[in-house]
């Protein structure tokens, strides 16, 4: 009687079916302790996340691109918050778009030939990955919410949803010709080390 | 009793026409891009001896991209390249349960095996999800679709696909939230069949829906009209 009771308080608080029982047990893999598979970081607060884009962007205008590619490359906030991340990946971004595509591939053969070089083009690759993701899921309205004026019939007026976001577009472009050209002076391996790396950008 | 010859002609006419995408054709055939996938599906090895003597792999597939429009290019390079550094999957039994072997990416019960999701966009909608685990990759694929008629093309063209996703083996039945269509690729295809040509593929498919969708959404224009025609006729 009194377990049938514990029961129905227990299916009154919540669903007991829909609990995932291995998240209660702490052999479980689902508990696997993450943090084991990556170096402690140090925090990055949000305003030195900033401080780092201000020094970038100085080296930026002084005309010096590469330093800057390379800066933002070798101050990443692995310990920040989601918002200084996002801060850093603005800054990696303005970077990327401000370098002419025919100075891409030497400028990436300097700095891969350069001590610590491949370490910094995994980071890009990393950042080239974000950069798209992030663009892909914060936007305009999403579809269902444009309704045709009309209620009949498909309207061809409501405009496409394409046109309104070209340079978003043009942004994709942009990290997509980085892409392929850190694929070709690093290698698929960029790629790899970007997707099994736990020090997430 | 010849007019209606004529007439019986021209709805059987019709009626194959309107079955050319969403169903099977009268005589049992499938639309073009859904019988190559069937194809290379039901019959990888022979199909992959096939597709090697015609395109060669690497050479005329560039060629092919070559021509395509100027953001396409990079846009499949890069998907390209992701998968292909993705789809290097091992065996792996699960953890929870004894004996059994699951695919992680869909499992989800132990986050040392999931890798970082990459994901490949060309803009806001169009973009591909890469989610890589040990021992499976889920690709889920955002189709272009620039109107309402494109997305209900879309959908019932996708439908269409999931509804045999048995035959086609590495597609996945319900695309995951957010995209259009999935596939699922665990070790025990790349085993079986071979990893380029699994990527070829993809990337082969990605190209033809596009292309498919826009000769569709043509096909039902001109339909539309001619039937708005007729319809209108006797109020001329």
């Amino acid at each position: 009687m009194n377990i049938i009771q514990q029961h129905s308080d227990a299916s009154l608080a919540e669903n007991w079916r829909t609990i995932n029982i291995d998240l209660l047990d702490p052999e479980s893999s689902s508990n696997f302790d993450t943090t084991t598979l990556h170096p402690a970081f140090a925090a990055v607060s949000a305003d030195e996340a900033r401080g780092i884009g201000q020094q970038v962007r100085q080296l930026l205008r002084g005309g010096d691109a590469e330093g800057a590619l390379r800066g933002s490359l070798e101050m990443v906030p692995y310990g920040g918050d989601a918002s200084a991340k996002e801060i850093h990946l603005q800054t990696v971004t303005e970077v990327l778009q401000s370098i002419k595509a025919s100075e891409m591939t030497p400028m990436l053969q300097r700095i891969f030939q350069s001590e610590g070089g491949s370490e910094a083009l995994d980071v890009l690759m990393k950042y080239l990955y974000k950069g798209m993701a992030s663009s892909a899921t914060h936007k305009t309205p999403s579809r269902g919410s444009t309704l045709t004026p009309q209620s009949t019939g498909f309207s061809q007026m409501g405009g496409r949803p394409g046109a309104g976001n070209e340079s978003s577009g043009a942004a994709m472009s942009v990290l997509l010709s980085w892409h392929e050209k850190v694929v070709e002076v690093a290698g698929l391996g960029c790629i790899n080390r970007s997707m099994t790396d736990w020090r997430k950008v | 009793m010849r007019s209606q010859s004529r007439f019986k002609s021209k709805t059987r006419k019709r009626r194959k026409t309107r079955n050319k995408y969403f169903e099977i054709e009268e005589g049992g055939r499938l639309n073009p891009l859904a019988r190559y996938v069937a194809r290379v599906c039901l019959d990888p090895t022979k199909t992959l001896i096939e597709h090697t003597t015609t395109t060669t792999a690497a050479g005329s597939l560039h060629t092919h991209i070559d021509k395509m429009s100027q953001s396409l290019r990079p846009y499949l390079q890069c998907v390209r390249s992701s998968l292909t550094s993705a789809l290097c999957l091992s065996n792996f039994a699960s953890q929870t349960s004894e004996r059994h072997n699951v695919p992680e990416i869909e499992a989800q019960t132990s986050p040392e095996v999931l890798l970082n999701p990459l994901t490949v966009a060309r803009n806001e909608n169009e973009r591909v999800l890469i989610e890589p685990s040990i021992n499976s990759v889920r690709i889920s694929i955002k189709i272009k679709q620039a109107d309402e008629i494109e997305n209900i093309l879309v959908h019932k063209f996708t439908r269409f696909l999931t509804q045999r996703a048995e035959a086609f083996f590495i597609l996945r039945r319900k695309p995951i939230k957010g995209y259009d269509i999935s596939f699922l690729i665990t070790n025990f295809h790349t085993e079986e069949m071979l990893k380029h040509k699994l990527v070829d593929f993809i990337i082969q498919f990605m190209e033809e829906v596009d292309k498919e969708i826009s000769e569709m959404k043509l096909f039902l224009n001109a339909r539309a009209r001619f039937v708005a025609e007729s319809f209108l006729t006797p109020f001329d």
